[in-house]
């Protein structure tokens, strides 16, 4: 039996959320340093993609996706036939959604003489992002976490099983992960509750608001400037009525640039009746997705098409950004934000055909059977939306 | 021991990483003794410690159990502990910058509080103690790459720590007329949590005794294929290596050593002599001797005149100017039969003789970098910003340049009157990009700028980047400076083909 959130008492101990960001922000600023004076020096590169993928990852601070392009630039320039070079390309292209060039880099590693492992590591990671072959990936995962135990296997296994429609499982994995780790970095402590929240508040079928806005609650305790976290827990105060809860948790974190932040502080403006401070905050969030949409467009075309479905208004670029991603990462998730997203462009024809197609891909599948696409197709087999 | 980034643990948070433990007898007063355990290797310049850890120096009696082949140190049961925690940041009524606490517990029990980063550190009424925590310039230097043995610069040049330095009465703590021969370790470990059904905290995380204990002995970087030890002997209790895993650590020990022994080629050691070391080895604490003299060259001393049958002389423990790396390469390889040195004399910064004794921390490099997308052609850009000696920029009034190719001198004379000399250092004009460095009319040193075109589009995108350490002036001056003449050549490039 699945605890219940707030029963669970034996949170680890880490050190305390300002301090891990602190530390961070200026470990990667030495990092830097030392990469521009020798950026051939063993180790070095693939510690700053680490330190960057946090720091977009936790602190939302996406121009990190720029600086390791800067990053790659230079490492082509002083070791472009470099096995490392060939990896950290692979994922920094990987991290940009970028998956298809990511997919070369790692043939180019392998040929390269790369370590077979450093190979497959990153491949599986890809192939889960884009939903492909994901019984093998599973059983990877499930090898993986069972030989280390440790929890940075452990939480991309309880991801790909939330993927595959087995909640409780999910939860369960995650459960182990946060009680078993053993280590004092907030960040990974942080990433569970989020992953935990996800899963309760988005990805079971019928969200359980309450139970994840704990989870959520609790990884903004782990590490406050948790931009992602606040951004969910604030839809979910909103979603309650809660406005001036979730404009306390997102006015801090208008400093990080995240585009996001600006949107969902405008439709909470928009609760407080604060019209015209709304309209300045969306324009502001439409010119912050447009500039990451013009650098990288498919490692945000999904939060894109997410922002133009909703209060972003533009259900035409949504359904446009949304293909885009389909087209990259075919996964169930994408398949149902492109559907929705054709039914919202009134493109009547390629929401079926969608549906078709996902069913095609996916149909066999458990968390087919738990999408709303299943529902879509058993009740009527036309799209919403569609005309008789 | 120098244990920078000592193992996959450590990569989770750096902050309770420990690298490097020094015992040695105060400079400014004989009677003190001085141990100083370094976290956090790269630390920047804003670094905290972690508030969740204890950070503890732990002190044993030893007496000398064997010499020679059964050469032997044997810890005394009690522990003199000197125990640190640190609190999270605290914010003044006053709303500046945060502070953080470092609270000590020590071995009578006597507690002192001391905020980071306070030079002058705290002291005890009875003036027993005195500590220090905060940033200070990493004084270990590595000028070596380990598995080659390959000499190169300072690998960790302008490199900071957080430090932990506590000073204190040795008569009168240590009460070294019971003995006054010790062994030392730092350790890193939780805090106490009531037990979980599911699973444990581990015992510490991370702790060090001797130098290099686990990069270059148990992890020996030229042993390719061979397990990573380090997280396990990082679990291990210090001054009791778990009896089951002896045998492990031993035969790894044995065979580190038996490989460094031979990276010259000749073996110096004879089989009975390299187990006898891995022992001593394996014992993993650093000797020091209250009642003789530590220097920068004691290091060790101890352990060789055991091993070789006599009397030690020195107080051995590790100063902080200490060149422990290219003394102890030279013992492994070469037993001793001429001197190793690396790539690097000394530290950036030599430690001081006065109170907290590592030297000041090392400023950040500055670096200022920019770019601009352009609506012409790379080869149409480069064209005009390539040549060294090009006319370009509008702060400059005239440029003339020496010479040819790299190497060659360009003198800047800018439009107030300044005089700038700058030497071009690489050069390569199919890949579009020259990196230079300042000779002088800057005051910074090592100042390297690179400037390239990369094609983006149907145009192209220029990256101009300047790193520096600022002299003589304060870093945001150097840095406004840099920062105008980028920015000021940008906007004109933009103005001349188009921003894209």
């Amino acid at each position: 039996m699945i605890a219940a959130p707030d029963q669970v008492l034996d949170y680890p101990l880490v050190t305390d959320g300002e301090i891990a960001v602190i530390n961070l922000a200026s470990a990667r600023q030495q990092s830097w340093s030392r990469f521009w004076q020798d950026p051939q020096r063993p180790g070095l590169a693939e510690y700053i993609v680490e330190q960057e993928q946090m720091t977009a990852q936790y602190v939302g601070d996406l121009r990190a996706l720029d600086r390791l392009e800067m990053l790659v630039n230079q490492l082509d320039r002083v070791s472009a036939g470099a096995v490392r070079t060939a990896l950290i390309h692979a994922q920094v292209a990987a991290m940009a959604h970028r998956f298809a060039e990511a997919r070369d880099h790692l043939t180019q590693a392998a040929a390269r003489g790369a370590l077979p492992a450093d190979v497959e590591r990153l491949r599986l990671s890809i192939d889960q992002a884009c939903g492909n072959r994901l019984e093998s990936v599973l059983e990877v995962r499930q090898r993986m976490a069972a030989e280390s135990g440790r929890l940075e296997d452990l939480v991309p296994l309880g991801s790909l099983v939330a993927d595959l429609g087995n909640f409780d499982e999910a939860d369960r994995i995650y459960d182990r992960a946060l009680r078993e780790y053993n280590d004092v970095s907030p960040f990974a402590a942080a990433w569970v509750c989020f992953q935990r929240g996800v899963l309760w508040g988005e990805l079971v079928p019928e969200p359980e608001s309450s139970r994840a806005a704990v989870w959520y609650r609790k990884a903004i305790e782990y590490l406050p400037c948790y931009v992602k976290a606040r951004v969910h827990l604030s839809e979910i105060y909103l979603e309650s009525g809660n406005v001036a809860d979730a404009s306390s948790l997102l006015v801090p974190v208008i400093s990080s640039g995240d585009p996001e932040v600006s949107w969902r502080l405008a439709d909470v403006l928009i609760a407080m009746d604060r019209f015209a401070d709304a309209e300045t905050r969306m324009q502001a969030a439409r010119l912050g997705f447009e500039e990451l949409l013009s650098k990288h467009l498919l490692a945000f075309a999904d939060h894109g098409a997410e922002f133009y479905s909703g209060s972003g208004n533009g259900a035409r670029r949504a359904y446009e950004l949304a293909a885009i991603n389909l087209a990259n990462r075919p996964t169930l998730r994408a398949f149902e934000q492109a559907y929705e997203a054709a039914v919202g462009a009134e493109e009547t024809k390629a929401a079926s055909e969608l549906l078709v197609s996902a069913r095609s891909r996916w149909g066999g599948t458990t968390a087919f059977g738990l999408s709303s696409l299943a529902q879509i197709s058993a009740s009527s087999g036309k799209p919403a939306g569609a005309t008789p | 021991m120098s244990d920078h980034v000592d193992g996959p643990r450590s990569i989770g948070d750096p902050s309770i990483d420990l690298s490097d433990l020094f015992a040695f007898t105060s400079p400014a007063n004989a009677g003190h003794t001085v141990l100083a355990a370094n976290v956090f290797p790269s630390a920047g310049v804003s670094a905290m410690f972690s508030n969740v850890v204890n950070h503890s120096i732990v002190v044993r009696r030893m007496t000398v159990a064997g010499i020679g082949e059964a050469a032997k140190f044997k810890p005394d049961e009690k522990e003199f502990r000197f125990n640190c925690r640190f609190t999270a940041l605290e914010r003044g009524s006053d709303g500046g910058s945060p502070i953080q606490r470092g609270n000590f517990t020590f071995p009578g029990g006597q507690e002192l509080s001391c905020v980071v980063n306070d030079e002058k550190g705290a002291s005890t009424p009875d003036g027993v103690f005195r500590v220090f925590v905060g940033l200070r310039s990493d004084p270990f230097f590595l000028a070596w790459l380990p598995a080659a043995l390959i000499k190169v610069p300072n690998l960790l040049q302008h490199d900071n720590v957080l430090s932990i330095v506590i000073e204190f009465d040795t008569a009168s703590v240590l009460d070294p007329a019971k003995g006054p021969l010790f062994g030392v370790i730092a350790e890193t470990s939780p805090i106490p949590k009531p037990p979980s059904p599911i699973g444990h905290e581990p015992p510490r995380f991370d702790w060090v005794g001797r130098p290099e204990q686990t990069n270059m002995r148990l992890n020996n970087p030229a042993m390719l294929g061979t397990d990573d030890l380090r997280d396990l002997w990082n679990q291990q209790t210090p001054f009791a290596i778990s009896e089951e895993l002896q045998p492990v650590f031993r035969k790894r020990l044995v065979d580190s050593l038996t490989n460094w022994d031979m990276r010259d080629k000749k073996a110096d050691w004879t089989p009975a002599d390299l187990a006898a070391a891995a022992n001593v080895y394996l014992d993993d604490f650093l000797l020091f001797d209250v009642s003789k003299p530590m220097s920068d060259t004691s290091f060790l001393e101890i352990e060789k005149s055991t091993l070789h049958g006599k009397a030690y002389q020195s107080g051995g423990g590790r100063t902080v100017n200490a060149n422990v790396v290219d003394m102890m390469i030279t013992w492994m390889v070469n037993n001793d039969r001429e001197f190793i040195q690396g790539g690097a004399l000394r530290a950036t910064k030599l430690g001081v003789s006065s109170f907290p004794y590592l030297a000041s921390p090392n400023t950040e490099i500055q670096t200022v970098a920019d770019s601009a997308e352009l609506a012409a052609p790379p080869e149409k850009v480069w064209a005009l910003i390539g040549s060294f000696g090009g006319m370009w920029h509008p702060l400059i009034a005239k440029i003339s340049v020496v010479g040819t190719g790299v190497g060659q001198l360009r003198t800047i004379e800018t439009i107030d009157g300044k005089q700038i000399i700058e030497r071009l250092d690489a050069s390569d004009d199919a890949q579009k990009f020259y990196r230079y460095t300042l000779v002088s009319g800057i005051q910074a040193i090592d100042y390297i700028g690179t400037l390239s075109v990369q094609p983006k589009g149907t145009g192209s995108v220029v990256e101009w980047k300047v790193q520096f350490w600022a002299d003589g002036q304060p870093d945001f001056v150097v840095r406004t400076i840099v920062s105008t003449l980028l920015k000021t050549g940008f906007e004109s490039l933009k103005a001349r083909f188009g921003a894209s």
